[in-house]
């Protein structure tokens, strides 16, 4: 089967408080993959992410989402994405069903009460936390939630920004399995952390990112996951 | 358009699960419902007692027995200044000047209070009155509420959540907006139903209602354009704050003290010497043999062929009267004019400052629609000054004609003569009803162009200053 490229870097630049933080990247991630971008702190990971939602504007090259660069028409490249940043941007002062109905409405999605209860059941964000104010929630409970607006939204691509850090091992699995899942219905996944273990139970490649620059690429094969070690390895070299 | 107002909801469910801006808004609500009920009923007593003292006035003066009508010149009389409708919720200058006025002749009298009128028995409401409640009050509640609405959402990153969801963050500033402008609206409906009931001319009604919501409309705007630019909801709350304080304190302060120096108010023992000296020009109205009437004596005798002033088919010392009195009108109108010109000059430098700051442009525009400005002070000043001078003349008219010189002169001596001297209580119907009118709806609405086209002004400058911020919304960093 021939896949689109859905989500495409090239020789992209990004200039921050007059620091150069992403240098001549360049990658391509075809529809229905997920692709990790590993790195540590501050190595332009999240800058990456904000260049493809239109946030930042590239000084260099192109990021292009569905053959659509970001600069040109930020609310096109937003349409197709369903972004969860670093800290789970949600209202505090509202319950996860009030949250996941403000958001849908204002993306003119329309979900049944059946739909959105589906979808914290895929999460499986407890039951009884759903009436709740999400100032009451965990980190890990915030993110369950987010993921379920990102569900519903049923936008064709994922952006994640360290979705795992600050959640416990059980969640991890829970998060990774439900990311597979996505993926295989053909959701485009973008992640960045700076977890090796995590990416390489995910990612069916991993581009490593170092200040700025792409370093290292690595990709499963049919019967073979990423191997943890040899990322490790290329990971710690650089640091 | 949904999208804004779906957002606005949102913003109402927060301040409805936020204990602080819930206080803020019900004691604010509370407040201004106290000081429009406050004010309404004390300028609705205030207005029933000064319309029955007119007429009470009049009728008093009018009852007065038999007796020589230059003690009715001294007996005098009062004229009160009703209440305009709007006075209810913008008494003006009203509490500083004086409404009631004490007639009588030879002398100006000040505007001083009537007195029933009672300030400290109308409690602290009678200086926090619906129009400062208003002007000052409302924009700071405002603040408390909307200082984090849109710089609380950049502050938590939730506004890229926001446009990543693809609304526009055109969206985002016209929700907001129209959130606080719909609290905004809510606060302003004491003030129109007190306009409502106070105000039968629908067209001022509107026009002095439309200038209130017009400010609060930029003070909404203002609000949100600065929480649209803030990084953090703490810099906008200061920020906002020290707009309020520079707008609505600092620079009233600074203009006034601009304007009092401009033109200095001379001090009243000043003008009361200067006063006193101008009128020693002036005969003793009361002495006929004072040699400044020697003239007016001297033109008499010759109109009427006599030789002597008891020979005269007039009282000469009814004549003399009249004489002194206009002479005496003249200068005092004089200082009059002078000193409401000074007056005159303050408050149209006042206004002149109205593009440096929408309170001062609404406060000298609240007084013209309301009725209660300066100028329309001057203009009862100047009404009741010609209803002394006529009725002080018309009596000196009966004293010259009336009665026999050789009588006026020997009444104290002879108690036939001061019978005859007494003329009829008839003679009292001289005096004409007084009722002060504040200028028609339409002048009104005429002069107050000027002001609505100045807020107007500052409506599209926020509305700009909002909409330019909500452009770069999403793409401010958030580190
Ligand atoms: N708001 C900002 N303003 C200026 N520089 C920033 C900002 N945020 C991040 N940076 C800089 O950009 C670089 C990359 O940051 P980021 O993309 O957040 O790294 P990562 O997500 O990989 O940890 C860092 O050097 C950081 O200092
Ligand atoms: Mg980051």
């Amino acid at each position: 089967m021939k896949k689109i490229t859905t989500i495409e870097a090239e020789n992209l630049s990004i200039t921050r408080a007059k620091k150069v933080v992403v240098k001549n990247l360049s990658f391509a991630v075809k529809q229905g993959e997920v692709f990790g971008l590993l790195g540590g702190n501050g190595a332009g990971k999240s800058t990456t992410l904000l260049a493809f939602l239109g946030f930042l504007t590239s000084t260099e090259g192109a990021a292009r989402i569905n053959g659509v660069e970001a600069d040109v028409d930020p609310a096109a490249t937003r349409r197709a994405i369903a972004y969860l940043p670093e800290s789970a941007n949600l209202y505090p002062h509202l319950s996860a069903r009030e949250n996941i109905n403000y958001f849908l409405s204002l993306a003119k999605v329309k979900s049944s009460a059946d739909d959105i209860e589906m979808a914290l059941n895929q999460v499986s964000l407890a039951e009884e936390a759903r009436d709740q104010r999400l100032s009451s929630y965990s980190k890990g409970m915030r993110q369950k939630v987010a993921i379920a607006v990102a569900i519903l939204r049923q936008a064709p691509i994922l952006f994640l920004d360290e979705p795992t850090s600050g959640l416990d091992p059980v969640a991890i699995d829970e998060f990774n399995r439900l990311i597979t899942k996505l993926a295989k219905s053909g959701t485009t996944v973008l992640m960045v952390t700076h977890d090796v273990y995590g990416a390489c139970q995910v990612a069916d490649r991993i581009g490593l990112l170092r200040r700025g620059e792409l370093v290292g690429m690595f990709e499963a094969t049919n019967d073979a996951r990423i191997s943890v070690d040899e990322v490790h390895q290329a990971f710690a070299s650089g640091a | 358009m949904k999208t804004a107002i779906t957002i606005a909801a949102q913003e109402w469910r927060y301040w409805s699960r936020t204990k602080l801006a819930s206080a803020v808004a019900l004691l604010a609500f509370i407040l201004i419902c106290t000081s429009v009920f406050a004010t309404f009923s004390q300028v609705a007593k205030e207005k029933d007692t000064r319309e029955t003292l007119q007429i009470k006035a009049e009728e008093t003066f009018r009852d007065q027995p038999a007796r020589h009508p230059h003690r009715m010149v001294h007996y005098g009389h009062y004229v009160f200044r009703t209440p305009t409708s709007l006075a209810a919720l913008d008494p003006g200058v009203d509490p500083f000047t004086g409404t009631v006025m004490f007639l009588e002749g030879h002398r100006q009298n000040s505007a001083t209070f009537s007195p029933s009128y009672d300030g400290a028995q109308a409690g602290p409401f009678s200086r926090l009155t619906p129009a400062l409640t208003y002007q000052l009050l409302l924009p700071l509640v405002l603040i408390v509420m909307g200082f984090g609405v849109v710089a609380r959402e950049r502050e938590a990153a939730t506004d890229r959540q926001l446009v990543t969801s693809g609304i526009s963050p055109i969206s985002i500033w016209l929700g907001k907006t129209l959130a606080l402008g719909s609290v905004a609206f809510l606060l302003l409906l004491p003030m129109l139903a007190g306009v409502a009931l106070s105000e039968s001319n629908w067209s001022i009604g509107l026009g002095f209602f439309a200038l209130y919501f017009f400010y609060v409309l930029v003070w909404v705007l203002i609000i949100t354009a600065v929480s649209t630019w803030s990084q953090r909801t703490s810099v906008s709350l200061l920020i906002l704050l020290s707009i309020w304080l520079i707008l609505c304190v600092l620079l009233p302060r600074l203009v006034a003290g601009a304007a009092a120096t401009a033109i200095p108010d001379t001090s009243q023992i000043e003008t009361d010497m200067d006063v006193i000296m101008a009128l020693r020009s002036v005969g003793d109205g009361h002495n006929s043999r004072d040699p400044a009437f020697d003239r007016l004596k001297a033109n008499l005798l010759q109109e009427y062929g006599v030789k002597r002033v008891e020979d005269l088919p007039i009282n000469f010392r009814g004549a003399v009267a009249q004489a002194a009195e206009a002479d005496l009108t003249a200068i005092l109108n004089e200082y009059a004019d002078k000193r409401i010109a000074g007056q005159r000059v303050q408050t149209q430098l006042v206004k002149s400052y109205e593009f440096v700051s929408p309170f001062i442009a609404l406060q000298s525009a609240s007084m013209v629609a309301a009725g209660t400005d300066a100028r329309t002070h001057h203009r009862f000043l100047r009404e009741a000054e010609a209803v002394r001078f006529q009725f002080v003349q018309d009596l000196n008219k009966v004293h010259e004609h009336k009665m026999a010189y050789v009588d006026d002169i020997n009444r104290n001596r002879d108690t036939d003569a001061a019978r005859r001297t007494r003329v009829d209580s008839e003679n009292w119907r001289v005096l004409r009803d007084f009722r002060f009118n504040a200028d028609p709806a339409d002048t009104r609405l005429e002069r107050l162009f000027s002001s609505y086209a100045v807020i107007l002004i500052w409506l599209m400058v926020f509305a700009i200053a909002g909409l330019l911020g909500a452009r770069r919304l999403p793409e401010v960093n958030h580190g």
